[in-house]
């Protein structure tokens, strides 16, 4: 009753060590997509790639617990966010209170009067906005509100996958979503003034 | 009054325009979000504009990896004896 046989140890290894590469491929497969995210969690590219390097060694070591059939991309970004909590990376103010409402359509006039003689709404954008302008705008968005952006808008996750990442409700995701794009946009808004 | 928008001509742009442009709704859902957008030029011009301020968003901040931190976190693998 339950004793192995003396063929089934040396099986039971292989079938392990099968498994465990299947998931170390699949894991790095979808890397690119991991540092997407960790690119904009952090300062620069330097803290991106350490934080790359500490969340698959601890995905590699922890491998059992990732259950299949489950979402591995989310499960490599929550051990990504939870490193990044821990090892205090953020350097953070704290959340901004100016009037986000006037913010929100503020950038909207803006754009709408720079680029009044269009009817495209990419070349109002594009042409009022450069890539360094977003990249600043978005750094200065509170962490707690960056962390739900960069997973749905440059992750593709849903709002329960964000939820489980960072382990925080459903309707928080929805609101801390709402609330930082408004944010975003009133930094957006100062950025296409001063262009 | 400003040109663009006005502040809050409409409360159900509010309500379905994230979870829309997030494709977070049943299909139920997308369905009447989809019909509002037919009849409210107000929503539909604030869709286009959220949509694209999105995308432009998401293009600008992606960065690509760099091609030797995928050889870095290949050689973290376990080795295979």
């Amino acid at each position: 009753m339950g004793e192995t046989t003396p063929e089934a140890e040396p099986r039971k290894l292989a079938e392990e060590a099968r498994d465990r590469v299947r998931f170390e491929e699949e894991a790095l497969e979808l890397a690119d997509q991991v540092y997407r995210v960790a690119r904009r969690l952090v300062s620069t590219r330097e803290e991106a790639e350490d934080l790359m390097q500490e969340t698959y060694s601890r995905a590699f070591r922890a491998w059992r617990s990732f259950q299949p059939g489950t979402n591995l991309r989310a499960w490599l970004l929550r051990i990504l966010t939870n490193l990044n909590i821990d090892r205090g990376r953020r350097q953070q103010r704290s959340p901004d209170m100016q009037p986000l409402e006037e913010g929100d359509y503020f950038l909207y006039n803006k754009l709408e009067e720079a680029g009044r003689e269009s009817n495209v709404e990419q070349e109002r954008v594009d042409e009022r906005l450069s890539q360094d302008d977003v990249v600043s705008a978005l750094s200065e968005v509170p962490h707690d509100f960056r962390d739900v952006i960069l997973l749905v808008d440059i992750g593709d996750f849903s709002y329960a996958d964000a939820a489980q990442i960072l382990e925080i409700p459903i309707g928080t995701v929805m609101s801390r979503l709402h609330r930082g794009r408004r944010i975003l946009k009133s930094q957006l808004a100062e950025q296409a003034v001063n262009a | 009054m400003a040109p663009g928008l006005e502040a809050d001509p409409c409360s159900k742009c509010e309500e379905m325009l994230q979870p829309y442009l997030d494709r977070d709704l049943t299909d139920a859902e997308r369905a009447e979000a989809e019909v509002h957008l037919d009849g409210c030029s107000y929503c539909r011009k604030r869709y286009r504009f959220e949509a694209e301020l999105r995308r432009f968003v998401r293009q600008a901040v992606s960065e690509e990896m760099p091609p030797d931190l995928k050889r870095k976190l290949a050689d973290l693998r376990t080795p295979l004896y």
